[in-house]
């Protein structure tokens, strides 16, 4: 489903990314971890487009999509959804209109059919009666689900989220993340998420990937992440659950 | 030194060559048929609401301060019937137009920048495009148009209001009969007067459109980087149309004066 392959990328005179090369395989959720700035929101970014590789190749559904003019990509993301660490939602629009604006942009659902799919999405992330409220008015958990809602308002194939924990409780980012594993389950979508949580993504995830140095670190499941015997891996899974 | 020379040069012939392809862009767009009529109505109606009262304001007051000077100077030559014709003229080959570019660069060009650039600094912009819309269409564009088609509306409310204020000033100040006033102001203003005047404002609307458009497309900063790209939109875009206007204006008389 996804294929990413010797991935390089410098930003600002400064390597960021080396050599990154890795598969999710359809129906997986895929978290990567990391020290901040490690690149994790770069690689993700790359994953829909939103920046070209300097070297490498971004595969999604068998098209490498480094490749594309920018109207073809615009294409291929219709079958993608990014959340945003702070949920990007247009502040000029409530959050009905919110929800709505991809199947506004993209399908030619009636209003009837839009709306009843607003409000099943919405349902999903268990955010129901906020319709007619602005982002303003949300809190940061909130604005979360509704970005989330608004990312699978379409059925998204491919589900990237950005820090979806970031700047939450621990009861809101367990939640989050359970909604996000939930919710990947449901409508069948190949997850990849970057976080900083590592309990909820140890706890979530079907496979991890650990950056560091611009390079993948480690990768595998859950456990075998815990039976790593590199030493950064260690110390980074330990200082994270201490 | 020369080092940061090089790289001072090279930033800004790299964003003199990222705004070109901007522009490039949105005229390709707008070419291309890519306009959401319905967006560019409510830009239009959000740049005139945002800027008609000041325009009126100010051309009121211009009128009246040209009538009050002319007057006065007028009087001296015994030329105080040519009034109307120092009003009208000043007003719709000058002051009209450069005025109104720069109240509107000020006021709808800097919220232009403002929102596009809060949009980029909450990666509403990103996100945009994330969900497969281009952001130049859906955000860019209808600004730009609007602001095309509000300018040369707001221009000829500046000059009715330019000419009012200097009426009232004539009329009650200087007593000269109000329809004598009407009657020199129209004789005085021919076709090409008023064009001359009128041509350049869809170029200082497309200069402000641009500046204003590209700067917020491309903030970055937070709310720091908010205040700084749109205070440098409207200063940039003051300089434009000062500048391109002298330069209009000199094309035009050599042509047309």
């Amino acid at each position: 489903m996804i294929k990413v392959e010797g991935l390089y990328k410098q930003l600002g005179g400064q390597q960021v990314l080396e050599n990154i090369s890795f598969n999710v395989a359809r129906g997986e959720i895929l978290a990567v971890l990391g020290l901040s700035g490690a690149g994790k929101t770069v690689l993700l970014k790359h994953l829909i487009g939103l920046i070209r590789p300097d070297r490498g190749e971004v595969i999604i559904n068998g098209v490498d999509i480094g490749s594309l003019s920018e109207e073809k990509l615009l294409k291929v993301r219709h079958d993608m959804g990014y959340l945003f660490q702070e949920g990007a939602l247009y502040d000029f629009m409530d959050i009905y209109d919110n929800v709505a604006f991809p199947l506004r942009e993209h399908t030619r659902l009636s209003k009837v059919e839009v709306a009843a799919r607003v409000r099943e999405v919405l349902k999903l992330v268990d955010l129901q009666g906020v319709e007619s409220k602005i982002p303003g008015e949300l809190s940061g958990g909130m604005k979360k689900r509704v970005g989330l809602a608004r990312a699978i308002v379409l059925g998204a194939k491919v589900l990237l989220c950005d820090e979806p924990t970031s700047g939450l409780d621990p009861i809101r980012s367990r939640d989050i993340s359970d909604l996000i594993c939930h919710v990947s389950r449901q409508i069948g979508s190949t997850t990849v998420m970057t976080s900083h949580d590592v309990g909820n993504a140890l706890r979530i995830a079907t496979r991890l990937l650990i950056i560091n140095e611009c390079r993948i670190a480690a990768e595998g499941t859950a456990r075998q992440l815990k039976e790593s015997k590199e030493p950064f891996v260690q110390e980074f899974l330990q200082a994270a659950t201490s | 030194m020369t080092d940061r020379l090089l790289k001072s040069v090279y930033a800004h012939l790299h964003s003199t060559g990222e705004a070109i392809f901007f522009l490039g862009n949105i005229c390709s767009l707008i070419a291309r048929g890519r306009v959401r009529w319905g967006a560019v109505l409510d830009q239009m109606y959000e740049q005139g609401v945002q800027t008609t009262v000041i325009v009126i304001l100010t051309s009121l007051a211009t009128g009246a301060v040209l009538g009050l000077q002319g007057s006065i100077t007028l009087q001296r030559f015994g030329a105080k019937e040519f009034i109307a014709r120092l009003v009208a003229l000043s007003l719709i080959r000058e002051l009209s137009p450069v005025f109104t570019s720069l109240i509107f660069s000020g006021k709808a060009g800097a919220g232009m920048t403002a929102e596009l650039g809060t949009m980029a600094t909450h990666d509403q912009i990103l996100a945009t495009r994330a969900m497969g819309v281009d952001p130049l269409e859906y955000l860019v564009v209808p600004r730009f148009l609007a602001c095309f088609l509000v300018l040369p509306v707001l221009v000829i409310i500046s000059e009715f209001f330019g000419i009012a204020g200097g009426y009232l000033i004539a009329v009650t100040q200087a007593h000269t009969p109000g329809p004598f006033y009407i009657h020199e102001t129209l004789e005085a203003v021919g076709y090409v007067d008023f064009f001359s005047g009128f041509i350049k404002v869809f170029f200082f609307a497309v200069i402000i459109a641009w500046i204003c458009s590209y700067q917020g497309f491309f903030t970055r900063g937070g709310a720091v980087g908010v205040g700084r790209f749109t205070t440098k939109a409207v200063a940039y875009s003051y300089i434009a149309v000062i500048i391109s206007n002298t330069v209009l204006t000199k094309i035009i008389l050599t042509f047309w004066g």
